[in-house]
């Protein structure tokens, strides 16, 4: 892992797009703004990892096989559409 | 190759892999969902399937084509929360295309477990699916109230694929 210090108001720039500035500091917190194009998602990482987990554990829980019913007929491709929001209620 | 029309064919044929899942899955090129970012937990994974089974029509199964190991079980959001219309963060659309509501749809992650009656969806952490690229992105709600664990009774579901079947 790369170690940098700044100082208040100083700034890194990670690849050409990024940019990280310490908007200000208070004992133990520090604030950090985050300059990065409008695709680039920024979150912060222990949001991240927990996505990360339940990703894992969605896979895991799936590849044990037991907790579903056998798999009987073969998969077909699922019908993925858009919602419909003024499509009327059964 | 006397064809004066290009070897579009080529590109349909349908793809035989075989799923610790599921078996034998046949595909074809124009039904894999591009990832271009893979999802987290899994980034070098970017192609992947749709599947259903008609025993379980509510579950969509994302099977990773570039790992046949790697199936993740999801439903339809919207099918399970009726007033679920998360506002999806900046960088979904400028990295998806979208748009407008008709360019995309939601899948969300499932968990599991075999003992408990009841399952968990992530619907802080929808996957958004381009349905006209047929690109997705699983996107990051950070700020709402949704939760990566919503408790889903198992019975919801049985009870929504009984009244689709109708």
């Amino acid at each position: 892992m790369l170690v940098l210090s700044r100082k208040m108001n100083q700034s890194i720039m990670i690849g050409d797009n990024v940019r990280i500035v310490v908007v200000s500091v208070d004992r133990d917190q520090v604030k950090l703004g985050i300059e990065a194009p409008r695709e680039v998602p920024v979150h912060r990482s222990e949001i991240y990892e927990e996505i990360q987990r339940a990703n894992r554990t969605a896979a895991s829980s799936a590849s044990s096989g037991s907790s579903t019913p056998p798999v009987a007929g073969g998969p077909t491709r699922a019908k993925l559409e858009p919602r419909k929001k003024d499509t009327p209620r059964p | 190759m006397m064809s004066a029309e290009p070897d579009a064919s080529a590109t349909d044929l349908p793809i035989e892999v075989e799923s610790p899942r599921f078996g034998a899955i046949s595909y074809t090129q124009s039904e894999i969902i591009r990832f271009p970012w893979g999802l987290p937990g899994f980034t070098s994974l970017r192609n992947w399937l749709a599947l259903t089974l008609e025993s379980q029509p509510s579950y969509i199964w994302l099977q990773s084509l570039d790992d046949l190991k790697v199936a993740i079980p999801t439903a339809n959001p919207y099918h399970l929360f009726e007033d679920y219309d998360p506002k999806l963060p900046s960088y979904a659309a400028a990295a998806l295309d979208i748009h407008s509501p008709s360019d995309f749809t939601l899948l969300s992650v499932l968990v599991v477990t075999a003992a408990a009656a009841e399952m968990t969806i992530n619907l802080m952490a929808p996957i958004v699916i381009n349905v006209h690229t047929w690109r997705a992105r699983q996107v990051l709600l950070e700020n709402s109230a949704y939760s990566v664990r919503t408790p889903v009774p198992r019975k919801a579901v049985q009870e929504e694929a009984a009244s689709s079947a109708i």
